[in-house]
């Protein structure tokens, strides 16, 4: 449900599209949890789509953080779906600037964390706030690499945003682009299912 | 890109407004002074607005702050000079609004003779 797409080693002609399209297969794994029966291990094909920019933008000092969570909760910023039938494949750049970007889901819970106790992100340490961080030259603003992919009543995504040391104070603009797929269930095909595109929970990105 | 001029028929002139989902990348400042009656102290201000956070390093809480100023460049122009900037400003950037106050000898002083260009891109 996050990924970061690394810069492609080669190109191909015609290019494939980078979000998903009309006519596309997603499979959820059986991972989801019973508390989202909507999604949880079901294959879907998407009818339709729909893609909506937005820009989030926070200015705080150097040496500051502050937490952008992408749910519907209050005090959220309303990137999640409201509609059961509904993915959002959220992609995310960042503009130029000093700071670092942590992934939290839900809060307090890392994304990005090594196997040795310990080596978690920590924004306090002049060390630890650079493991598991994201920075803007990661995904550029204009080549988003950063894919959320999110559906209703899914645990909040929280974004740390760190401005570094070293400026006084940092703008950091936050580009998005949702795509909307209306999803239709289907009873897939092995074909269809090879071709489908797999969506993990976020408990599968940690072990 | 954009420009805009301004005469310094105040001490403080108003250049481009904050855009929040961008910073102002200033590509060309040229200040005539040909006209002016006196040498210029100009001084180009970012002006901007904060979100609250938190303090890394203790877990203080900092308030967001409205109207935060950093001045982002000075420049000394003489009286009958006209100076142009250009590749000294690709480290300048400006978060939220930009402006310009004139000063002479440390006082703030109007002089629409003073002609102040600016060049920009929202990046």
């Amino acid at each position: 449900m996050l990924e970061l797409k690394p810069m492609p080693e080669a190109t191909v002609s015609p290019g494939v599209p980078k979000l998903l399209q009309e006519g596309y297969y997603v499979r959820f794994t059986d991972q989801w949890p019973l508390t989202l029966p909507h999604v949880k291990g079901k294959t879907f094909q998407v009818e339709k789509t729909n893609q909506v920019p937005y820009d989030i933008t926070r200015v705080i000092p150097g040496g500051n953080y502050t937490d952008v969570d992408l749910s519907n909760a209050t005090g959220g910023e309303n990137i999640y779906p409201e509609n059961t039938k509904t993915l959002y494949e959220t992609i995310l750049g960042f503009k130029p600037g000093n700071y670092l970007v942590h992934f939290y889901i839900p809060a307090g819970e890392y994304v990005h964390r090594l196997e040795q106790a310990g080596m978690v992100p920590n924004v306090a340490s002049a060390t630890l706030r650079y493991l598991g961080a994201r920075k803007p030259e990661d995904s550029p603003y204009d080549d988003k690499r950063i894919f959320m992919y999110s559906v209703k009543d899914l645990e909040p995504l929280i974004l740390r945003l760190l401005v570094d040391n070293g400026v006084l104070w940092e703008k950091m603009v936050l580009g998005l682009v949702v795509n909307k797929c209306y999803l239709k269930q289907i009873t897939p095909t092995a074909e269809q299912l090879a071709r489908a595109k797999k969506i993990d929970y976020y408990t599968e990105l940690r072990w | 890109m954009a420009s805009i001029v301004v005469d310094m028929t105040a001490t403080t002139m108003a250049l481009v407004a904050e855009k929040r989902n961008a910073k102002v990348k200033p590509s060309l400042i040229m200040v005539d002074n040909v006209d002016a009656l006196a040498d210029s102290q100009l001084v180009f201000r970012d002006t901007f607005n904060t979100d609250a956070s938190i303090v890394a390093a203790t877990g203080a809480a900092a308030v967001a702050v409205v109207g935060q100023t950093v001045d982002r460049l000075r420049i000394n122009v003489s009286i009958d000079a006209c100076v142009s900037l250009r590749d000294e400003l690709k480290d300048v950037k400006f978060l939220g609004a930009a402006s310009v106050l004139r000063s002479v000898a440390g006082v703030l002083t109007l002089d629409a003779g003073c002609h102040v260009t600016l060049g920009y891109d929202l990046e």
